[in-house]
């Protein structure tokens, strides 16, 4: 029957297309490319973070991860902001990723800290982001330094609070209680099928927010005019702002964003250069529609609130010092 | 949970990604894919939408609904018929620890659950529709409206200072319109490029320093970080309208205020190429 579903489709996508001449008034032509765009360049990684998750939920015995942690909360915290160096997969794979460290019982201000910190703390990242500024005006080092500074920023204020399970949505705590009360492998339906069930589970949490938040990128760059946002480039406190604004719109993943921000690196001051590469892969529009699947909207308020202000500051910062 | 549910959270999950793989397959497999992601990055979108297949015709063998056995849907995912959480919340660990709703009145409930059903059954709605009209409809590219919404008025640099020493040795081959919009740019010594024969294509748009613009977007890894390159054409012939696609053969002129152009000796109109971007 899967096999019969996937042949269907396959044969709509071949026939359908061809039965008519119709088209979408420009406009709305343009947002569905743009939105389908990203969601192309993102369902590999989304998948790939499922995997990701599903073999840390489901095939990684208790305790194997947990035993290479320090045992002190702020260094734990520390060691899995880096942990995006050795997981491959960019900001969407992210978040399904850590849905499943939490469900094996990682904190939230732990999980927190590998989520924010993995886009921007990862090798290709680094490559790229090197490929278009080297180490002039120091771009690179101050995103490096201040990607991970804000992670654990966010994760010592997120342990500060007096209950951060409430931090998640309802729904899921309850598929965190769920999942660690089976345990893994546990259960009548063994490995395999709990193996399917993290794949449908995960992909039902993941895909409704993917694509809403693909939508409402390609959306906001047909109707919001870029050079209204830019027509402040020079200015160093409002080109900061500019950049920060035209980040969380746009939407573009981390492994790329360098080579967009380069353009802009002629008329825009360098602080605002890394304003835009902090703030973007962290909580652009398609970001915080994904980490809704996951954490509630005041935690998610208070995370952009967060990122945005110490961006700013790093950014002013950058444009005090070079 | 009900049968209607169970088909939901299939749709709404394995369903909507298997329509997307299977939209980057056909896009794939007919060579369309460069319409919406670079082609160097094909066979990881392509190698994914195969691993998700193979997923997706797994998941069938998993009896519906049993992927959420004993699962509370009772609140944030008001699809799903009410179910008492009482029972798992008092088996489980501290994750459940925290129950905002049970300080709450039912009818503050009730409300609850009516504005997230509104909102769930309202993101299904439009997920499945961007998702179902990109299966229908056939690809498209961006518009020449959308590229010169992008034209901030700053100098590209998508090949940075590699293509002006590639251009001042005399080895503009491989060049396209991002590349010489490059050069156009950057150069310090645009004498050095006067006579240099070019034949690019591209879409007209309006021009400040010309006669109009040579356009082409240019994309790094997906549609949505396009920019577009342009290069000033000045021509004695007929211009094309904006957003039509032509084929210029002629000369690279400085001109004596120490800036570039194209001098076209021939301006063809052309069908839009099945690669349109530049990468």
């Amino acid at each position: 029957m899967g096999v019969a579903f996937v042949a269907l489709l396959f044969a709509i996508d071949a026939l359908v297309p061809t039965l008519y001449d119709a088209s979408l008034p420009t406009r709305a032509q343009d947002g569905l490319t743009l939105a389908l765009s990203v969601l192309i360049e993102s369902l590999p990684f989304v998948v790939l973070g499922v995997v990701l998750s599903i073999v840390v939920q489901v095939w990684v015995p208790p305790g194997a991860l947990e035993r290479w942690m320090p045992r002190r909360a702020w260094a734990r915290r520390m060691v899995l902001s880096l942990l995006g160096m050795f997981i491959p997969v960019c900001e969407c794979g992210n978040v399904p990723f850590a849905r499943g460290l939490l469900m094996r019982g990682f904190t939230v201000p732990e999980t927190l800290t590998f989520l924010i910190a993995a886009p921007i703390v990862n090798p290709i990242v680094i490559i790229t982001t090197h490929q278009a500024f080297g180490f002039d005006d120091g771009i690179l080092v101050a995103r490096l330094l201040g990607g991970y500074a804000i992670a654990n920023l966010v994760g010592w204020l997120y342990s500060r609070h007096p209950s951060p399970d409430s931090l998640l949505t309802e729904r899921f705590r309850d598929t965190c209680a769920l999942r660690q009360a089976q345990g893994p492998g546990v259960g009548a339906r063994g490995h395999w099928n709990r193996t399917l069930a993290q794949f449908v589970i995960e992909l039902r949490a993941v895909m409704p927010a993917l694509i809403i938040g693909s939508a409402l990128a390609g959306a906001v760059q047909v109707l919001v005019p870029r050079d209204t946002l830019l027509a402040i480039g020079s200015n160093p406190a409002l080109s900061i702002v500019a950049m920060i604004a035209l980040a969380m719109v746009v939407s573009i993943c981390s492994n790329v964003d360098s080579f967009f921000a380069l353009s802009f690196a002629s008329t825009f001051t360098p602080g605002s250069i890394v304003a835009f590469l902090l703030v973007g892969p962290l909580v652009d529009v398609k970001m915080l529609a994904l980490m809704r699947t996951t954490f509630t909207w005041r935690t998610l308020g208070g995370i952009v609130v967060v990122v945005v202000l110490a961006a700013f500051a790093i950014g002013t910062g950058v444009n005090l010092l070079v | 949970m009900s049968k209607s549910h169970a088909l939901a959270t299939r749709w709404l999950g394995v369903g909507l990604a298997t329509v997307l793989a299977v939209v980057t397959l056909g896009l794939g497999l007919t060579g369309r894919l460069g319409l919406y992601i670079n082609p160097e990055s094909a066979w990881w979108a392509m190698g994914m939408a195969v691993v998700m297949l193979i997923g997706a015709v797994a998941s069938f063998a998993l009896p519906l609904g049993a992927e959420e056995e004993g699962h509370d849907h009772g609140h944030d995912d008001p699809v799903a018929e009410p179910v008492e959480a009482s029972t798992l919340r008092q088996a489980q660990g501290p994750r459940t620890a925290q129950g905002p709703r049970t300080a709450q009145g039912p009818r503050t409930a009730q409300v609850r659950n009516a504005a997230a059903l509104v909102a769930t059954v309202t993101g299904g709605v439009v997920a499945s529709g961007v998702v179902l009209t990109a299966l229908v409809l056939p690809p498209a590219t961006l518009s020449a409206d959308l590229a010169m919404s992008r034209n901030i008025g700053a100098a590209p640099l998508f090949a940075g200072a590699d293509a002006v020493t590639l251009a001042a040795s005399g080895d503009t081959t491989a060049f396209g319109v991002g590349e010489w919009a490059t050069v156009f740019a950057t150069a310090t010594n645009p004498e050095t490029f006067d006579g240099d024969a070019v034949e690019l294509s591209g879409f007209a748009t309006p021009s400040e320093d010309g006669d109009f613009t040579l356009t082409r977007l240019v994309i790094t890894h997906c549609v949505i970080d396009a920019q577009p390159a342009g290069l000033p054409v000045v021509t004695d012939g007929e211009l094309p309208e904006t957003g039509q696609w032509v084929n210029v053969s002629g000369t690279v002129r400085a001109t004596s205020d120490g800036r570039l152009v194209v001098d076209a000796a021939s301006i063809e109109p052309i069908d839009e190429p099945g690669d349109p971007y530049e990468y």
